[in-house]
């Protein structure tokens, strides 16, 4: 009998309250581990991690790498899976290794089975990838069914993709929801790993399936993706849901994070468009209705919530595209004159090394302390230091890199008008200045894929493995 | 009683900027107590025209919630450039709550 069997066939909504554990909302950064433990001793019945996101950028969609460090991902996993089937209880991590590609599913798997086999573990794991199959999203722009996500489309910093786009993106993945989630539980396993998913699915799928009302499930699963970032003071920690019929109540695994009315209404609001509505491949999450209120000074008790199914599923699909490698180049300026002019300085630089190096490599500027991070008005910019930091793209390393360092010497010795400072323009922190710095991608698809069988898209697999053996 | 030119940052306890998704920017502004939030959401410089202005977008790009429950104002704008796109400075939108700071309300 697996994890799912025993919950399915044994927890009955109504009794006792389902006990969700939330151990990382983003798995790979180290789960506070006496937190976590304190969530264990309180006996859940499911754990749940987060381990992805958008929100890191397009380099991790695009490149297959994971943005967690491969040791702590390690030690998080093997925390989260020993505790598991010590307890012998399911668990679910979505958004497997940051983006939730092919890549990033099957790195979390093979560290994961590194864990089971450490430990002589035999578990059926199921699996969800995530990759939309390129014909599908090719038909789907053809019919006019891949739409713009952000309302006020005019403007939009990201176009509908042209097919040669789609092509040539690296990956292509569809947040995949509770009901594919549903899907892969059916097949009875110890450990459910997705692809990229949308959080809620994580932890709304097994009460789902258990009988408990969509809203309420949805409602917490929302909540909890974070840990205690629903608390004052928000942290990191382990946060636990009771999950009964009618509402579900909030508690943070770590005795000094209150989830708290306000603190947990508040946390509707964080990376939301629309604070009232949450929108699920199968429909939207109404919170307007939504109560708090408070157990005690630690615990808030939650309803209200609704849920408006949608006729027809849509899925959130993102695409990342290669650039090229990219190198970047670190200095600093102090001398006034030259930050006055820098602007022409770096175009007359680029024109001559252009001359020089001729080919497809472009310059990125970043003029910090002169409106790099947001626009600056004049009287804010600096006027006596500013960094540069110069990142040169390219289809190849090489010429990235050479691109780099004629731009450095060729700007170090530039003469400029009204030029005192005959030694040099720049200041190094360190040497050598210029720095690979990965491979640049770009996202090509953040849109709204309507009209597409979900089925059609999540591919399943049930893996069976025994304990020590390879 | 407020001074008659208090700043957004002194009426608040968390001003804050972040992505919600890599075309989207929300601005959340909790504030310290009722009579603050009553002062900023009356406020002109808190308006969607003043918001939108200020972020150089035309106003329709952008939308306001106000929750008074919460003490709270969420203002959702779109973003310049698709985060991570070549000439972003901001990846994850969180530094770009810097302009409000100062808004006399």
């Amino acid at each position: 009998m697996t994890a799912v069997d025993r919950l399915l066939s044994q927890h009955r909504p109504g009794g006792q309250r389902l006990r969700v554990l939330s151990a990382s909302g983003q798995l790979g950064y180290g789960i506070p581990k006496e937190s976590f433990e304190r969530g264990l001793a309180r006996q859940p019945d499911l754990i749940g991690c987060d381990m992805g996101s958008i929100d890191p950028g397009p380099y991790y969609l695009g490149s297959g790498q994971m943005a967690a460090p491969a040791a702590m991902v390690r030690r998080d996993l093997e925390l989260v899976l020993c505790a598991a089937r010590r307890l012998d209880v399911p668990l679910i991590i979505g958004s497997a290794g940051t983006a939730g590609a092919r890549p990033h599913l099957q790195a979390t798997l093979s560290v994961l089975r590194q864990v089971a086999q450490a430990h002589d573990l035999s578990l059926k794991v199921a699996t969800v990838c995530s990759d939309v199959p390129l014909p599908v999203m090719l038909g789907a722009l053809q019919d006019g069914r891949l739409k713009p996500l952000d309302e006020g489309a005019a403007g939009s910093p990201l176009a509908l993709p042209q097919p040669e786009q789609l092509q040539a993106a690296a990956h292509i993945v569809a947040q995949c929801g509770t009901q594919t989630f549903v899907r892969a539980l059916e097949q009875r396993p110890d450990v459910l790993i997705a692809g990229r998913s949308c959080d809620t699915a994580i932890f709304a799928a097994l009460p789902l399936m258990l009988g408990y009302p969509e809203a309420l499930a949805l409602h917490m699963a929302k909540i909890i993706e974070c840990t205690s970032l629903c608390c004052i003071p928000g942290g990191r920690d382990a946060m636990l849901a009771e999950l009964g019929m009618d509402d579900f109540i909030l508690e943070s695994m770590n005795p000094l994070l209150h989830a708290t009315p306000a603190s947990v209404a508040a946390h509707a609001l964080y990376e939301q468009a629309d604070p009232w509505c949450v929108d699920e491949p199968e429909g939207t999450l109404d919170l307007r209705q939504a109560r708090y209120e408070a157990i005690d000074a630690h615990r808030t008790r939650v309803s209200g919530a609704c849920f408006v199914p949608r006729a027809q599923p849509t899925l959130k699909v993102e695409g990342a595209a290669r650039l090229g490698a990219r190198t970047v180049l670190l200095a600093g300026v102090a001398d006034p004159t030259l930050i006055a002019q820098l602007p022409a300085v770096l175009q007359a630089v680029g024109q001559r090394v252009r001359s020089l190096l001729p080919g497809p490599w472009q310059m990125v500027e970043h003029v910090y302390g002169q409106g790099a991070v947001r626009p600056l008005p004049p009287e804010q910019r600096s006027a006596h230091e500013v960094a540069l930091m110069l990142e040169f793209l390219a289809p190849d390393a090489s010429l990235a890199r050479t691109a780099a360092a004629v731009f450095k010497q060729t700007l170090l010795h530039w003469s400029y008008p009204g030029r005192l400072s005959t030694g040099g323009n720049l200041a190094f922190a360190i040497t050598p200045s210029e720095i690979d710095a990965h491979d640049s991608y770009r996202f090509v698809l953040y849109h709204l894929l309507e009209g597409v069988d979900p089925e059609s898209v999540f591919g399943i697999d049930l893996l069976h493995w025994h304990g020590a053996q390879a | 009683m407020l001074a008659s030119a208090a700043t957004l940052r002194s009426l608040a306890r968390v001003v804050r900027s972040k992505n919600a998704g890599p075309l989207c920017l929300s601005l959340d502004l909790f504030f310290l107590d009722e009579q603050a939030y009553a002062r900023a959401v009356s406020s002109p410089a808190l308006s969607v025209a003043s918001v939108a202005a200020l972020y150089g977008f035309p106003p329709e790009q952008v939308r306001r919630f106000d929750l008074p429950h919460l003490f709270a104002i969420k203002l959702t704008l779109p973003r310049r450039l698709c985060a991570g796109d070549p000439g972003d400075g901001d990846v994850y939108g969180a530094q770009q709550h810097a302009p409000l700071l100062e808004l006399a309300l």
